[in-house]
C-alpha cells in the first residue's frame, strides 16, 4: 500500500474516531515532545534550537517504534508558545539549562496586580504586545512564529508523505484566561486575587475573551483536509484544585465560550487537561457532541468520563506518564488493556496522557504502541 | 467556636483583621488568639478532607494565616517556636525548579504550626541531608513535577537513610504515585497539602513510638 493510501485510512480512521463512529481498530497516537530526541541521540539544546531536526527526530521516532497511526502535534518543543499561553519565563536548555536536560516554565509572578487594570484600559492585543519582552525574546518569539507560519503546511505534508496524521494541524491551540492570568500571576497570588479582587479579575478576563473569540471568528473554516484538532489546555484551572463556585464563575464559562467558537469554524476542540477533572464531567454534556475531545492525563476518571457522556465525546489518552518513566512494558500493557475494556473501542484513540516524559522507557513506548495495536482491534 | 476561629474558616478577610486589631488593643492574649486562628485552619483543614473545600480555599487559608501571624508575632516575642509542633525540612529535588507545589505544603504546615525549613528548588540530595543534621527535623518533604526528578528524589531518600539517626521522607507533586513512593523507597505519599499536615501528625505526635 502506498504512503498516500495509508495516509488516507488513517486519516479516515482518526476521523471517524473523533466522531465517535464504529471503527475496524482504535487509533493510535503518538505524543513524547522530548522522548523524541533523547531516543533519537538529539541534544535537548539542539532539539531546541533547530525546528527541522526536531521534526526529523519526531518522524524517526514514529518509524522506529512502528504502530503509530498519528502524531498530536509535528514535534517541535512548544517553547515560544509555552510563553505566550502561561504568560512565563521558560528555561531553555543550552541557554538557561544543561544542554541536556528538559526546558522548564518559571513559575514566578511576572504579571502585577496593576495588570489587570491595564489589560481593560488597553486591550488585550495591545497589552500582551507589550507584557511578552518581560517573559521572552521578542526576536526568538517571532523567529518561532514566522517558522510555524512558514513551514507548517510544509511539514505536515512531510508527514502525510510518512503516511502519519498530524491531529493538531491549526494555529489555534489556546487556553482559556485563567490559565494565562494565573501563569503570569503565578498560582498562589493568582488564587488570592480571586479572593481579593474577583471582579476586576473577571473584567479582565473577559476583555481576553472576547478578543481572542474575534480571532477566532476571522479565522478560515477548516479545511475537510486537515483533522482540524486545536487546544484548549487545562492545568491549573483543573477542578480538583478550585472550588466550584471559583471553577463555575472563571473557568467553565470560558470553556464553553471557546469550544463553541472553535466548532462553530468547523474545528476540533481538544481539551487537554492535565490534573483530576472528575468532578465536574458532567459539564461536559453541555458541548456539543461528537465534537469535541477530551485529552486527560491520567488523573481524571475516564471511567466515569465514559459513563456520563456516553458516546457523545471522543477520549485521547491517557497513559500516565510515570507508568512511561517508571513501570514496566507489563505496566503498559495492563493499563491498555483496562483502558480499552473499560471505556470501549468506539470514541477511543490511545496515546499517552498529557507527553510521554523525556525519561520514558524506550521499551515503554514500544510497549504502548504494540499493546495499543493489540488490545485496540475491534471485533 | 469562637469569632476569630469562624472567621478565619468563612475565609473572612477584611473581618478577621479588624476582630484581631480590636482584640490585641483590649489586651486578649496574643497567643490565644493565634491558637483561635489555628483552630480555624484545622477546620479549614477539615472541610478540605470533607471535599467541601479545595486547594483555592486551603491557599486562601494560608494568606489568612500568614497576615495574622505578622500582625500577632511581634507580641509574642519568642514563644512561637517553642510552641511548634515539630519541624520539617522541604524542598523541590535537583533538577526540577517547579515550586507552585511545594509552596502550598509550606503554607499549610506553617499553618499547621510546624517550622518549616523551606530549601526552595533544584535541591542537591546533600543540602537536606545537611540540612536535617543541622536543624535536628526528622521529617523531610520532598516535591517535583518532572519525571526525570523521580531519580533525583531516590537519591536524596539514599542520602537521608545514610544518616545516623532515622529520618521519615513523605514525597508529593503532580507525576507521583504509590509506585513512584515505592520506587524511590519514601515512607509516605501526600498527595495534596492537608494529607502532608496529616503525615506529620501521626509522625510528630508518635514520634518516640515511631522512633524518629
Amino acid at each position: 500500500m502506498s504512503s498516500k493510501n495509508i495516509y488516507d485510512k488513517r486519516f479516515t480512521l482518526i476521523k471517524k474516531a473523533i466522531a465517535c463512529e464504529l471503527v475496524e481498530r482504535v487509533p493510535v497516537i503518538y505524543m513524547g515532545t522530548a522522548f523524541s530526541p533523547r531516543f533519537t541521540g538529539l541534544s535537548i539544546a539542539e532539539f531546541c534550537s533547530d525546528p527541522e531536526k526536531a521534526v526529523q527526530s519526531q518522524l524517526e521516532t514514529l518509524k522506529k517504534i512502528g504502530g503509530f497511526d498519528g502524531c498530536q502535534t509535528i514535534g517541535r518543543p512548544p517553547l515560544a508558545s509555552l510563553s505566550a499561553i502561561w504568560l512565563s519565563r521558560v528555561k531553555i536548555p543550552g541557554k538557561d539549562l544543561p544542554a541536556d536536560s528538559l526546558w522548564q516554565v518559571e513559575e514566578d509572578e511576572i504579571l502585577t496586580e496593576s495588570d489587570y487594570r491595564l489589560i481593560i484600559e488597553k486591550g488585550w492585543k495591545h497589552f500582551f504586545q507589550e507584557y511578552l519582552p518581560r517573559v521572552i525574546d521578542i526576536q526568538e518569539y517571532r523567529e518561532a512564529v514566522d517558522w510555524s507560519a512558514n513551514n507548517g503546511p510544509r511539514i505536515r505534508r512531510l508527514y502525510q508523505e510518512h503516511g502519519y496524521v498530524v491531529l493538531c494541524d491549526t494555529d489555534l491551540n489556546a487556553t482559556i484566561p485563567f490559565e494565562s492570568l494565573c501563569g503570569g500571576r503565578s498560582f498562589q497570588k493568582f488564587i488570592i486575587d480571586l479572593f481579593r479582587m474577583p471582579d476586576l479579575v473577571q473584567e479582565a478576563m473577559d476583555i481576553i475573551m472576547e478578543e481572542s473569540l474575534e480571532v477566532i471568528s476571522r479565522t478560515s473554516p477548516a479545511s475537510s483536509e486537515l483533522i482540524g484538532c486545536s487546544w484548549i489546555g487545562g492545568w491549573r484551572s483543573a477542578s480538583a484544585l478550585l472550588s466550584p463556585k471559583i471553577w463555575n464563575r472563571f473557568v467553565w464559562p470560558y470553556i464553553v465560550r471557546y469550544v463553541n467558537a472553535l466548532v462553530d469554524k468547523g474545528y476540533t476542540p481538544v481539551l487537554h487537561w492535565d490534573q483530576d477533572w472528575t468532578r465536574d464531567l458532567e459539564r461536559l454534556k453541555e458541548l456539543p457532541p461528537k465534537k469535541v475531545v477530551l485529552n486527560p492525563d491520567g488523573m481524571t476518571d475516564v471511567r466515569k468520563f465514559r459513563e456520563i457522556v456516553g458516546d457523545n465525546m471522543a477520549l485521547l489518552g491517557d497513559v500516565p506518564s510515570s507508568i512511561f518513566a517508571a513501570g514496566t512494558p507489563e505496566d503498559i500493557y495492563g493499563y491498555v488493556h483496562d483502558l480499552v475494556r473499560d471505556v470501549g473501542t468506539t470514541g477511543l484513540l490511545l496515546c499517552p496522557g498529557c507527553d510521554a516524559p523525556i525519561n520514558t522507557r524506550p521499551e515503554n513506548m514500544q510497549a504502548f504502541a504494540d499493546s495499543a495495536r493489540d488490545y485496540g482491534k475491534v471485533s | 467556636m469562637t469569632k476569630i476561629s469562624q472567621m478565619m474558616i468563612d475565609l473572612d478577610e477584611a473581618s478577621l483583621l479588624k476582630q484581631l486589631r480590636s482584640e490585641l488593643e483590649k489586651g486578649e492574649d496574643p497567643l490565644d488568639i493565634l491558637e483561635q486562628c489555628r483552630e480555624g485552619m484545622k477546620q479549614v483543614g477539615s472541610l478540605f478532607e470533607e471535599g467541601e473545600y479545595y486547594i483555592s480555599e486551603l491557599m486562601m487559608a494560608g494568606e489568612l494565616f500568614k497576615e495574622v501571624s505578622a500582625v500577632i508575632l511581634p507580641h509574642l516575642a519568642n514563644t512561637a517556636a517553642e510552641s511548634s509542633r515539630g519541624q520539617v525540612v522541604i524542598g523541590t529535588v535537583q533538577d526540577d525548579l517547579h515550586h507552585i507545589g511545594k509552596d502550598i505544603v509550606v503554607t499549610i504546615l506553617r499553618g499547621a504550626n510546624y517550622e518549616v525549613n523551606d530549601l526552595g528548588v533544584d535541591v542537591p540530595a546533600h543540602r537536606f541531608a545537611e540540612t536535617v543534621v543541622k536543624t535536628g527535623a526528622r521529617v523531610v518533604g520532598l516535591s517535583c513535577l518532572l519525571t526525570v526528578a523521580f531519580d533525583r528524589m531516590k537519591e536524596t531518600v539514599s542520602a537521608l537513610r545514610e544518616l545516623p539517626f532515622p529520618v521519615k521522607v513523605m514525597i508529593g507533586g503532580g507525576p507521583v504515585t504509590e509506585n513512584i513512593c515505592n520506587y524511590v523507597g519514601a515512607d509516605a505519599l501526600g498527595r495534596d497539602a492537608q494529607a502532608a499536615v496529616n503525615i506529620c501528625n501521626r509522625w510528630l505526635s508518635d514520634r518516640e513510638s515511631e522512633n524518629i
